[in-house]
Parts: C-alpha cells; sequence; structure tokens
C-alpha cells in the first residue's frame, strides 16, 4: 500500500526519476583514461589479493543518469584494480531501467527498495542480547530525531537490526511499541536546544509518518552487505545506513563521498516546500541531520567535490583531517571552438525550484529589453514531481512574452554539440554543487554566468561572472557584458577551458579516489 | 551598456551591475554588522514568513537566496533563530488517496454480480445440455478457481493504478501459467472439466474486462449468450464462442491500454495468499453439498445475489479506512495517540461497512423470498443466511490480508472450509438428516468470523495505533 511519508526523507531528491541533473544526459564511458600512473590490470592480480570495495548509491547508479551516476561510472571504471560490490538504495514500486553496464569487475547487487511492498529480509534468529530493553522504534527515534542525537543509540539499533532482521517488522507493528515510542517522542521534543527554536507541536498523523520512516530506516539497516575491505557510500543519507550497520560489526573503513550536502539538501526541500506542516519539516530534517551526523562520525575520510561542501561537513564537526576535497572531473576535448556569436544563451539543467527557473525568465526578459537580439533555450526536463513548477514557468514565460525568443526544448542526447552551438551559459540556481554544465562549458570553451552557490565560486573562478542567486538585474547585466564583447567572451572561454585541463579532468578526479582508497585500505589492512 | 558594467572575467556581480574583486557576495548591503544581521533577518521571514527555526535552516536560505559562502551564513546563523518562538500550524488538510481500490471494487463487485446472474441464468439450458450433476460438478469446480484468481489478480495487477498496463506486461506469462496450471488440468477431468474450463475462462476474463472499464460490453454479451441458450442452442457452441470472445476483449482491453509506467506489480507472495484466501472463500460457496449448484435451477444462484450486493456495497465502503483514519487522526495530540475508542474512525467505518453489508443482504433476501416463485424455489432463508455469512467472512478476511494480518486471514479462512467439511461429515456419519440448506456453510463461516473478528476489533479500536503499525507498514 502506498503511504503518505514517502516524502519524509527524500531518497535523493530529484534523482530516481531517470531524468539527468545536468547536462550529461550521456553516461560517460567507463574506460576513463588514467594516465597517472601504471597500475595492474584487472588480470594482473590474483583475485583473492584483490580489495572489494562496496558502494552503496542512492536514487543514483546504475539506474538514473545524471552527474553522480556518470561520476560511479567514470569511478568504478577507472579503477579496476579493485572489485566493486554495488548496492543499490531505490524508491520501491517503480520498474527501473539500469541505464549502465557494470564492467566486468563490478558487481550489482539486489536493491534495496524503500516502501515496497517486499516482506523484509529474515534470517535464522539470533540469540537476544542483552541490551537497552528500549524497543527499536524508540531506540531509532533518539537515536535521530533529537539535534544532536545519541549515536551510541543509534548504533545499537543498527546493528540490532542487521542481527535479527526478522524481528524488525514485528517490533514495528507491536502496538506497546507505538505507545513506548509516542512517550519517547514527546520527551525528545521537549528537549530544547540553544541552535534550534522549540519543536513543533505535532499530531498523530505526524508520529506515525514518523514511525513509518523509521521502520524503513530499520529495514534499510536490516539487509545484509557482503564482506569488503572498503564501504564506499555516495551519499549521508539512506545510503549510509547499511554501511553504519556494517561498519559498526566489522569496523570496516568508511568512505563518504558528498556530491551535495545531504542534510542541506533535506532544508531545502523543506523550505521549498510550503505545503507541508511544521512537524513535517521538523521530521525531515532532523533525520537528515541525525543520519548526517552518524555518518560524519562513522566516516574515516569524506570526500566533498567542493571546499563549499566542506564548510558544512567542517561546521557540523568534521575534523578537516577528515576531509579531502575531489573535484569532479569530466573527460575533455582536445581543442576548443569558437563562439557562433549569435548571442545564443543556453541553460542545461532541470526544471525545478532549485534551479530557479523563473529568476532566469526574468533575467531573460531584462536581457532581450537591452539586446533584443539575443535568444535563450532551456535544455532539461522538468523533475519528476515539480510539474506543477514546469507549468508556473510556463505559464510566466507567456506572461513575459518572451515567444521564441526563450524557447524550453526538453532533454537533449548532445549536451556537448548543444553548448558548442551558444555562446553563452547561463545559470540561475539558489544551490549547487559542483554543476556539470559549468564543467562542460568550460570544455567547450564557452564563458558562463552563474549564481554565487555552492562551489560555482570556485569553479567559475576566473573564466565566468557570478551575481548573487535572484539577482535579476546582476545576472542580465553580466550576460549583456559577456554578449556584448566578444573578446572578452573569448578570453573567459579559453580560461575556463584551460582551467578545466588544470583541475578538473576526469582523470584526475580518479587518481584522487585512487589515492584516498588505497591510503583507508592499506591503512585498514 | 555602460563601461562600468563591463567585467574583467574573475569577479562577483551585484545587484547594481558593479563587479566585487573578491569573488565572495556579501551577506547584505554595505555596512555595520547589525545591519547585516537586520538584513539577513528580513531575507529569511521573507522567505520563509517566519523566523528561522534552526541554525540550518537561517544557513540555507542565506546560501541560497543571498549568496552567501556557506562559512558566512554559519557564522551569521545562531543570531537568526529565536528560542522562544514557538511555532504552530493549522493542521494540514490531508488529500484523499487515490481511488483505485475502490474503482477496483466497483468492476470487481459487477462482474461478480453478473458471473452470478449468468450461473442462475444458465442453470436450466445447461443442466438439460450436459445434465445437472455434471453441471453441478462443473461449477464445484470452477467457482473456487474462478474465485481465487480474482483475488490473487486484484492483489498483484487489478488493485493497481496502472492495473492493466502492469497486467499487460506479465500478460503473456500469467495467460500462459493460467492455462497449464489451471485450464489444462481442469479441461482433462472427465465430462465437467471443460465445462469448469470455460466457466473459469468467463469470469476471470470478465475482471480484466470490467477493470478495463467495458463492463457494459461483458454483461450484454452474458445476456446475449442466455437468449441464445435459452433459445436451445447448443451449449457447448454458446459456451466456446462466448470464452473465445471474453478472451478476444480481454487481449484487446490489455493492448489497448498498454501505455507506458514505471509502477510495479504486486508482490508475488502477497498475491499467492491471496489467491489461497479467494480459493479459500470459493471453496467455501461449494463445500455444502445441500446447496446443489445447477441441481435445482435458478436456486441456489440466485439467493447469492443479495449478500454479494451487501458484500459490494460492505467493501466500497470498507476502503475509507485508508482516509477516514488518518483524517481522524490529523490534529490529534500524541497523548491520546494509542488509546482505545470504540467510536475512533477505524471502528465506525468497520461497523458501517459491516452495517452496510448485513442490511443490504436482509433487505435484499427479503424482496428475492418474495418472488421466490418466479426464482423458482430460492426463498430457503437458510440459504440467505449462509450466502450472508460468507459474504461477511468473505469482507473479514479480505480487511484482514489488506491490513497484512496474514496469518489470522489464513487461519480463518481455513478454519472456515474446514469446519464446514467437518460439520457435513458429522452430521453425515451420525446420521442426522439436516434439511437446512446451507448449514454447514453457515457453521464454517461462523467459525471463520468468530477467528476473524477479534483480531480486527483490536487493531481498528485503536486508530493511532492502526494507522501506524497497521495500515502504514505492511
Amino acid at each position: 500500500m502506498s503511504t503518505p511519508s514517502e516524502a519524509v526523507i527524500p531518497l535523493v531528491r530529484d534523482r530516481v526519476d531517470s531524468t539527468p541533473e545536468t547536462a550529461s544526459v550521456e553516461p560517460i564511458a567507463p574506460t576513463a583514461p588514467i594516465s597517472a600512473s601504471a597500475h595492474p590490470t584487472p588480470a594482473a592480480i590474483p583475485r583473492s589479493r584483490r580489495s572489494r570495495v562496496l558502494m552503496i548509491t542512492e536514487g543514483t547508479y546504475p539506474y538514473a543518469v545524471g552527474g553522480v551516476s556518470s561520476w560511479c561510472d567514470a569511478v568504478i571504471g577507472g579503477l579496476d584494480h579493485l572489485d566493486w560490490d554495488i548496492l543499490p538504495i531505490i524508491a520501491g514500486g517503480k520498474r527501473l531501467r539500469q541505464n549502465f553496464v557494470l564492467p566486468a569487475h563490478a558487481r550489482l547487487l539486489r536493491s534495496i527498495e524503500l516502501w515496497s511492498e517486499d516482506a523484509p529480509p529474515r534470517r535464522a534468529p539470533r540469540p537476544r542480547r542483552r541490551g537497552s530493553g528500549s524497543k527499536l522504534p524508540s531506540q531509532l527515534l533518539r537515536g535521530l530525531l533529537p539535534w544532536e542525537g545519541s549515536l551510541t543509540e543509534l548504533t545499537a539499533a543498527l546493528v540490532r537490526c542487521r542481527e535479527r532482521p526478522q524481528a524488525v517488522r514485528r517490533e514495528f507493528r507491536d502496538s506497546d511499541s507505538w505507545q513506548e515510542f509516542l512517550l519517547a517522542l514527546v520527551e525528545v521534543l521537549a528537549v530544547s536546544s540553544d541552535q534550534s527554536a522549540p519543536a513543533p507541536v505535532y499530531d498523530t498523523i505526524e508520529a506515525a509518518r514518523l514511525y513509518q520512516t523509521l521502520y524503513w530506516v530499520a529495514r534499510t539497516a536490516a539487509v545484509p552487505t557482503p564482506p569488503c575491505s572498503l564501504l564506499h557510500v555516495t551519499a549521508a543519507g539512506w545510503a549510509a545506513i547499511p554501511a553504519l550497520a556494517h561498519k559498526a560489526i566489522h569496523g570496516t573503513p568508511f568512505l563518504l563521498s558528498e556530491h551535495g550536502v545531504y542534510v542541506r539538501e533535506a532544508y531545502l526541500a523543506s523550505v521549498n516546500n510550503a505545503s507541508v506542516s511544521l512537524g513535517q519539516r521538523h521530521i525531515s530534517t532532523r533525520l537528515a541531520l541525525g543520519l548526517t551526523r552518524a555518518t560524519y562520525a562513522a566516516a574515516d575520510m569524506i570526500a566533498p567535490v567542493t571546499e563549499a561542501n566542506a564548510e558544512w561537513e567542517r561546521g557540523l564537526g568534521v575534523t578537516p583531517d577528515r576531509i579531502r576535497v575531489i573535484p569532479n572531473g569530466i573527460q575533455p576535448p582536445t581543442h576548443w571552438t569558437k563562439a557562433p556569436g549569435i548571442k545564443k544563451v543556453i541553460a542545461m539543467g532541470r526544471i525545478d525550484p532549485l534551479k530557479d527557473v523563473q529568476t532566469m525568465l526574468l533575467v531573460a526578459d531584462e536581457v532581450l529589453q537591452r539586446m533584443p537580439e539575443a535568444r535563450f533555450e532551456y535544455w532539461g526536463p522538468a523533475t519528476s514531481g515539480q510539474e506543477q513548477y514546469a507549468r508556473a514557468c510556463e505559464r510566466m514565460h507567456e506572461q513575459l512574452g518572451l515567444g521564441e525568443r526563450f524557447r524550453f526544448m526538453g532533454r537533449t542526447a548532445d549536451p556537448h554539440g548543444v553548448i558548442r552551438n551558444a555562446d553563452l551559459v547561463l545559470m540561475t540556481s539558489i544551490s549547487e554543487a559542483m554543476p556539470m554544465a559549468l564543467l562542460e562549458a568550460m570544455a567547450q570553451a564557452r564563458p558562463a554566468v552563474a549564481t554565487s552557490v555552492g562551489g560555482v565560486p570556485s569553479v567559475l573562478s576566473g573564466c565566468g561572472l557570478i551575481a548573487a542567486p535572484g539577482d535579476v538585474h546582476g545576472l542580465a547585466s553580466a550576460v549583456v557584458t559577456v554578449l556584448d564583447d566578444p573578446n572578452l567572451a573569448e578570453r573567459l572561454g579559453r580560461r575556463g577551458f584551460e582551467r578545466l585541463h588544470r583541475r578538473y579532468t576526469l582523470a584526475r578526479c580518479v587518481t584522487g579516489y585512487r589515492d584516498l582508497i588505497g591510503e583507508l585500505v592499506n591503512g585498514a589492512a | 551598456m555602460s563601461q562600468r558594467d563591463r567585467g574583467n572575467g574573475n569577479g562577483h556581480v551585484n545587484g547594481n551591475g558593479r563587479l566585487n574583486g573578491n569573488g565572495h557576495a556579501p551577506l547584505g548591503g554595505p555596512g555595520s554588522e547589525a545591519a547585516n544581521s537586520a538584513y539577513a533577518e528580513g531575507v529569511i521571514e521573507a522567505r520563509l514568513g517566519r523566523p528561522a527555526l534552526d541554525i540550518l535552516e537561517a544557513t540555507v536560505v542565506l546560501e541560497a537566496w543571498t549568496g552567501a559562502p556557506a562559512r558566512s551564513a554559519m557564522s551569521t546563523a545562531p543570531d537568526l533563530v529565536s528560542s522562544d518562538f514557538r511555532p504552530r500550524d493549522a493542521n494540514p488538510s490531508l488529500e484523499a488517496s487515490e481511488d483505485r481500490e475502490q474503482q477496483s471494487v466497483v468492476a470487481e463487485g459487477i462482474t461478480l454480480v453478473l458471473s452470478i446472474l449468468s450461473v442462475a441464468a444458465w442453470a436450466i439450458p445447461l443442466s438439460r445440455d450436459y445434465g445437472p450433476h455434471v453441471l453441478a460438478h462443473a461449477i464445484r469446480f470452477a467457482l473456487p478457481i474462478a474465485v481465487a484468481l480474482q483475488w490473487g489478480l486484484r492483489s498483484r495487477y487489478l488493485g493497481r493504478r496502472h492495473a492493466l498496463a502492469i497486467f499487460g506486461r506479465d500478460g503473456i506469462a500469467f495467460c500462459a501459467l493460467a492455462m497449464l496450471a489451471v485450464e489444462l488440468p481442469l479441461a482433462l477431468i472427465h465430462k465437467s472439466g471443460p465445462i469448469a474450463a470455460t466457466f473459469v475462462a468467463i469470469w476471470v476474463g470478465g475482471a480484466i474486462v470490467s477493470r478495463r472499464g467495458w463492463g457494459l460490453v461483458y454483461a450484454t454479451t452474458l445476456v446475449i449468450a442466455t437468449i441464445a441458450l435459452d433459445r436451445h442452442a447448443p451449449a457447448n457452441l454458446v459456451l466456446g464462442s462466448l470464452t473465445a470472445f471474453t478472451l478476444i476483449v480481454c487481449m484487446v482491453g490489455v493492448l489497448t491500454r498498454r501505455q507506458s509506467t514505471d509502477e510495479r506489480a504486486g508482490s508475488i507472495p502477497r498475491a499467492l495468499l491471496a489467491t489461497l484466501l479467494g480459493g479459500c472463500t470459493g471453496a467455501l460457496l461449494v463445500a455444502d453439498p445441500t446447496l446443489g449448484w445447477g441441481v435445482r435451477g435458478l436456486h441456489p444462484a440466485v439467493s447469492l445475489i443479495p449478500s454479494v450486493i451487501g458484500s459490494f456495497w460492505g467493501g466500497y465502503y470498507l476502503w475509507n479506512l485508508y482516509d477516514v483514519i488518518p483524517r481522524g487522526l490529523s490534529g490529534m495530540p500524541l497523548a491520546s495517540g494509542s488509546s482505545a475508542a470504540f467510536r475512533g474512525p477505524g471502528m465506525s467505518i468497520f461497523l458501517g461497512a459491516m452495517l452496510r453489508l448485513v442490511g443490504t443482504t436482509v433487505v435484499l433476501s427479503a424482496v428475492v423470498s418474495l418472488i421466490g416463485h418466479w426464482t423458482h424455489g430460492a426463498d430457503a432463508p437458510s440459504l440467505f443466511v449462509a450466502f450472508g455469512s460468507v459474504a461477511l467472512l468473505s469482507l473479514l478476511i479480505g480487511l484482514l490480508e489488506s491490513l497484512a494480518l496474514r496469518r489470522a486471514a489464513l487461519v480463518a479462512a481455513a478454519a472456515a472450509v474446514a469446519a464446514e467439511v467437518a460439520w457435513h461429515e458429522l452430521a453425515w456419519r451420525s446420521g442426522i438428516h439436516w434439511h437446512v440448506s446451507g448449514a454447514a456453510l453457515i457453521v464454517g463461516a461462523s467459525v471463520g468470523m468468530l477467528l476473524a473478528l477479534p483480531p480486527l476489533i483490536v487493531r481498528l479500536a485503536r486508530s493511532g495505533s492502526v494507522l501506524a503499525t497497521t495500515l502504514w507498514i505492511q
């Protein structure tokens, strides 16, 4: 039965719909050209001596197409001296098409499906440990919901789920567990923190939603994970849950790669969704915070894609020695082409409130008033679930009378071609980590105008213009500046191209992971 | 475009088109820290319509809507959280859930009534052609199998939003399996087997056709077949043609609904359990030999109609459970979240469904009894009680299954069949000749109900608990 709390902690929002996150709609070929060193081929290392990495993905690889999936594919393909087990966590009840072919040294495990009708895993019961005596729901609640949840309780609960999976459903369906959970919830909500306002008043529905979400946390923890030398988690949310249980039991090294900061995205989603109650908002953000804190505490190393993410990680208590920024990369072309000089501006990305398409329409309107010959194209589909936003954008487009001068183009299979045929790439997002669209613009030597969010300022340093998010006039001025001055545009584009070759190549990214994984695996050995 | 708007490719453009050389957006306008803080507070109020609830919310808003770098936003955020602001909001309205289950119940109800009417109307002409005992045998085989397949189909496909699109994906495999595992073995049974096989195909195909929304086509076909049989058309020809036509319409219905959907079919173990439960319900109907299907003309098929209509209405009403319980709990304080209330939303829907079933069955039974001479003797009150009991048990078992109380559902269904058989055996061995039609059925259904009711009442009396532990955790 479908229930309404599927959105309580979003499953890496916006990526489960198999739509591109950015311009990269085509998977990057797994054969990343690594020139960094002569690593032994898979056949050169005996299978018994090869390290096995368990990569846990969330709503991305290998089912969805997008930046994170392409990154997974590139890293796995590039590190063929390792054996990889891929454990995807996906939203249940939907059939997903596998969009990436796994290389020979990678093995796809059975997905963990959240909110599915499938029965939870079963295993022969083990003798019951003497524990705190709390039932699972209350234990998970104390671990995840408070501003600073009890990591000890959380870890104990996750280990319990892993060791006694057959008890999970029974405990959650027990009315005594529900009663105990309600009492614990009242206690937890009464705890104050100087970093947060008092908790909102929950009603029974919100409590039931939280209870159901904790059940899925427990079920996710209960899924067995194979023996491995390294746990590699791609988001500090649902994907971290099996790894947290695994690490607590086996002590396996744990690497977290953060493309976007999970808790930050959960907050943004709740801020952008005015229709949810304060209770629901509280649940979704606190659970995301609880999972993020637990993941940060358990991870031996955290690899954000940008320094902007690292700021968040440090802000949430991660010591700098456990953070290593490894930027995303793409395979750059060997030469760049001249811009067509037709004053065409393109944007690439999903139609989503996070991309702030409405600001882009206003920017286009202002630019067209100052430069009527300019043309805008927006490439990318609406995010699944954001159709209403897409319709609002279309209405706004109509009201502004932009007509053919600003066109929504839908998906493209050739993002590089689209960028090559443009003079400028525009991005008005209110949130980004390290957008692939900008890297692709740099690869084609096109200048970019973008908002100063996340890792954008550091990526675009010296090769584009930035303005504050929502600053229509600032962005429009920047667009006009670049379109009006082809020399400036060419200079910015060329700098971007060179910068990409220096800092943001796929080989560099894969080498970064090769070194980091090597350190973690060898350190543990 | 003025010269001052021109950038050097290494900077930040602010609202009036100037570039800031440091590449970072300031949090607020120029001025003191207090002015920055007031600006930040203003941005948060404008964006959220209230103060920030915690420092991370403040940080995210400042980052996203002022372009402040994370560190700067994080350092400003603690000043923007009010520790005495107690957030409250009106209870959010809960949207009504999708109507798919109800649509499915309607389709199933119509199909079932039509199937029964067809059995009722065909009893005399088919008895004439095949002989009453052969027909009775055929119905005894076909009814449990058809009901079992209908329950299974509903669980895996027909109860879903994109029912036929999902069924279309598995259609060939399902048909092959049905042919090999059901129709072929059935057809091999001497004399009555082929007739039973056609009944199963017609009734199960009818469920799919009705779910497609073509119930009228199906009904018209049945009426035409009935007229043909009444006019002495060869039974084999009529049943064969009807089977072929139903399957073709079924196929067309599925093929014309092959839209792309990523919705998945229901789980196989659950569908198998539903099939088993449906099989038990069907077996209950045919395990009592006093009913004499097909032997006594329209009796007892017509007697089924009141309870089927009652069951259909009760079942339809019962699906409100999924909406009414959450609505009833919206705004309920946590302190009351686990208290028991027999007048709570769970129990009121449950009792409402039972009353509708029983009331409809009683009223329609009285009507059928009054026109008993026309229905060729379908006037034994015990028959109406028997079928009413089966309908009630079927409702309870269906509810247990949908609440994922699988063991209880299975125990109740199996115990009902066992008690029915045991009662008949006992009566036969002890030499007591019961002249009450459907007595064994009443006993079996009553035992099943006695076992099914307690777990349901215990759960449904606590609406908060049933929502959290049962409806939302399956």
